[in-house]
């Protein structure tokens, strides 16, 4: 099996008035393990059925392998879809589930029947095929909707959120699996998801979308550490924000009157002098006592501990600041009044635009 | 019982407890209990009875002539004493002809003729015929409204799936007799298209073909054999359908490997409540042939009763006619492989 590389060129998708994806250029390379992530209804979903070919883009252009999609349906694209209920066949075996892709091909019956289990191996599920798939736990059940999409040899994988209805513990387990499996393939996996940490966790590229737009595309370290807009900032682990007034401008530094007092952070967006602008920290970038070049005095509120961290809840001017540090056995005797310092490349300084959690 | 006491507590639960035992009775046992009883048992109407009755009279007419010109005792009491044996014979043979003695058997079973086995073989040919064809005719139908994108638009066909059968079972037959009668619409259109003279009674005889029933039944039953298939149809996982797509599966594969084993039970139940109603069915035969497409067997049943007044008969007939119902309801579980649970879901 070979990896193809999927390109979007300018696709955008309409249900009537409503738009599902506005204008996306996007390019997937062949053989990359890529998450498209975003909140529900952000239209990630209709873009994964657009390149299978469920739904035709309204304007655009899907290309496969270098080759235009236009007019060909899911049965005549180089793609599988694992769907979000997997959509196992109930009544046939699970042999027969994996070999019906070779079946609609015209396969005889030994040979597909062996090239089933020669999948449910790769799997790790040998021995299964005689099993309904009703028999089966859901990590097993998983793992036949990735052994049957494999089956039609498919240059691109699509993974419309399959572990969502799985058990943390499972969910946790099927990713590093997940991830074997494409290495061991080698064909190109896209991924959709809402849950970040999987995302992160599996992804060699991630798309982080809003709203029917892409928002940032960058490998996991790149996402989590310069997110590109204040969505991406706050969709995409933890952060504290802050509104503020842009007092000072030079090169890619900014200083902002905030509550807190001055801060210096770096710019991430087009910002003026004398406006408004979010200022970014995430809370595991805030250290305890003096240091940085942005101080600020605080007041414990709350501690909440998260096993091998802890999140302290601390009132500064009437914001909430939230820093995560390492548990032990100082944190357990903090003094009430505290001294928060980060650095200048820890405060990102973000135009005003939507955020992630209202 | 326990359980449901426990539940409900003790009148309520002997009040459910009881309406499901007259529920049995009433519509199940008795009703069948008592034509079955009555297919088994006929009384000895033999024909001579009467002629032999007859005759007794006359002998005792001429006896007594001859007794009254006898003189002598002992012939006169001779005579006394026939006259009492044959008066006693009269007796019981009147009793008998009265009230025949019934006699049990399988007699009512064994006696049918010749063409009526033949009109029962047929009909159950027929009726199965009606059900591949209804089946045939409604599966795409069940499909489109199942699967119809959007709910207003599977309400509106359903309300156009139903609003026919608003109207009376007979207006519709009687109305399907008026469009393919001798001088009916289709004839009709096809004098003002100039292709026959209606005059010269050139007209189609669609009436004296067995398909002018079935055309009608089909007509009459397709929500029986509709709407089972749409519940069925409705609660599989449209996912699937684009799964089977997505591994390059044909349209027909779909059906045949996805669909048609999902929608089973559905097909099994409206089959059985088509070939049921079919086979059962007494007004669109009746209606539609008007005696010149050949009576289904319904109709014999209802002249064993009504014109023959051999109920005995009639409710044999009845009774092989459920018989063979009966069994293709298990021959259809069978062949589906579904169990009463699939049917009651």
């Amino acid at each position: 099996m070979r990896g193809k590389d999927v390109r979007l060129d300018q696709v955008s998708i309409r249900f009537g008035d409503s738009t599902a994806v506005q204008p996306t250029d996007l390019a997937i390379h062949a053989g990359e393990f890529f998450s498209i992530l975003g909140p529900s209804g952000c239209g990630k979903t209709t873009l994964l059925r657009t390149i299978s070919g469920f739904i035709e883009p309204t304007e655009g252009r899907v290309l496969i392998g270098g080759e235009d999609m236009a007019g060909k349906g899911p049965n005549e694209r180089p793609t599988a879809l694992i769907f979000q209920n997997l959509a196992l066949f109930p009544l046939m075996s699970v042999a027969e589930n994996v070999a019906f892709g070779l079946e609609a091909r015209g396969m005889r019956k030994a040979e597909r029947l062996k090239r089933a289990e020669e999948l449910l191996e790769l799997v790790a599920l040998n021995g299964y095929g005689d099993k309904r798939p009703a028999d089966l736990s859901g990590g097993q059940r998983q793992r036949v909707a990735i052994a049957r999409a494999l089956a039609v040899e498919p240059a691109v994988l699509l993974l419309d959120e399959p572990l969502s209805a799985l058990d943390l513990k499972l969910r946790q387990h099927m990713r590093s699996e997940l991830r074997a499996i494409q290495k061991r393939v080698g064909i190109t996996f896209i991924y959709i998801t809402h849950d970040q940490g999987e995302a992160l966790a599996m992804s060699d590229r991630v798309a982080v979308m809003s709203r029917g737009r892409l928002e940032q595309v960058a490998d996991a370290d790149t996402l989590y550490a310069e997110p590109a807009t204040p969505f991406v900032a706050t969709f995409v682990g933890e952060q504290n924000v802050l509104r503020g007034t842009v007092t000072s401008l030079a090169d890619s530094l900014a200083a902002l009157d905030t509550p807190i007092g001055r801060i210096e952070g770096r710019v991430k967006g087009p910002i003026r002098l004398g406006e408004e602008a979010l200022l970014m920290v995430r809370p595991e970038r805030i250290v305890l006592g003096p240091g940085g070049v942005n101080t600020v005095a605080a007041r414990l509120a709350a501690r909440n501990l998260e096993g091998p961290s802890v999140h302290l809840h601390c009132a500064a001017a009437g914001q909430t600041l939230t820093v995560t540090v390492p548990n032990g056995p100082a944190v357990r005797e903090l003094p009430e009044e505290l001294t928060l310092s980060f650095g200048v490349d820890d405060a990102l300084v973000y135009p005003m635009g939507a955020l992630a959690h209202g | 019982m326990g359980s449901l006491s426990r539940a409900y507590g003790r009148p309520l639960a002997s009040l459910i407890a009881g309406i499901a035992v007259a529920w049995i009775l009433v519509l199940i046992l008795v009703p069948l209990g008592a034509m079955v009883e009555q297919s088994l048992w006929w009384r000895e109407a033999k024909g001579d009875i009467s002629l032999t009755i007859d005759r007794l009279y006359n002998d005792i007419s001429l006896i007594e002539l001859d007794r009254s010109s006898e003189t002598d005792p002992a012939k006169q009491a001779a005579f006394d004493q026939s006259l009492t044996e044959k008066q006693a014979e009269i007796a019981t043979l009147e009793a008998q002809e009265k009230d025949p003695p019934k006699t049990y058997g399988l007699a009512n079973f064994t006696r049918m003729s010749g063409l009526h086995f033949y009109i029962f073989v047929r009909t159950i040919f027929y009726a199965l015929l009606v059900t591949a064809l209804a089946l045939v005719v409604c599966y795409p139908v069940a499909y489109v409204v199942a699967l119809a994108s959007g709910p207003r638009k599977a309400i509106i066909l359903m309300v156009a799936l139903i609003v026919p059968y608003a109207i009376n079972e007979l207006l519709r037959v009687y109305a399907w007799l008026m469009i393919l009668d001798y001088r009916g619409v289709i004839n009709g259109v096809l004098q003002w298209m100039g292709f026959i003279n209606l005059d010269a009674r050139e007209w189609i005889p669609f009436l004296e073909n067995p398909s002018a029933v079935f055309l009608a039944m089909i007509y009459t039953y397709v929500l029986f054999m509709v709407f089972p298939m749409v519940n069925t149809l409705e609660t599989l996982d449209r996912n699937q359908i684009e799964a089977a797509r997505d591994l390059g599966a044909s349209t027909f594969r779909i059906h045949r490997r996805v669909i048609i084993p999902h929608a089973k039970p559905g097909i099994a139940v409206g089959c059985i409540m088509t070939f049921m109603l079919s086979a059962g069915s007494y007004s669109v035969p009746a209606i539609m042939t008007r005696g010149q497409g050949g009576d289904w067997f319904s109709q014999l049943v209802y002249r064993q009763f009504y014109e023959s007044n051999n109920w005995n008969m009639g409710s044999a007939y009845a009774v092989s006619l459920l018989v063979v119902c009966t069994a293709f309801i298990l021959l259809m579980m069978r062949l589906f492989g579904v169990g009463l649970r699939d049917i009651a879901k």
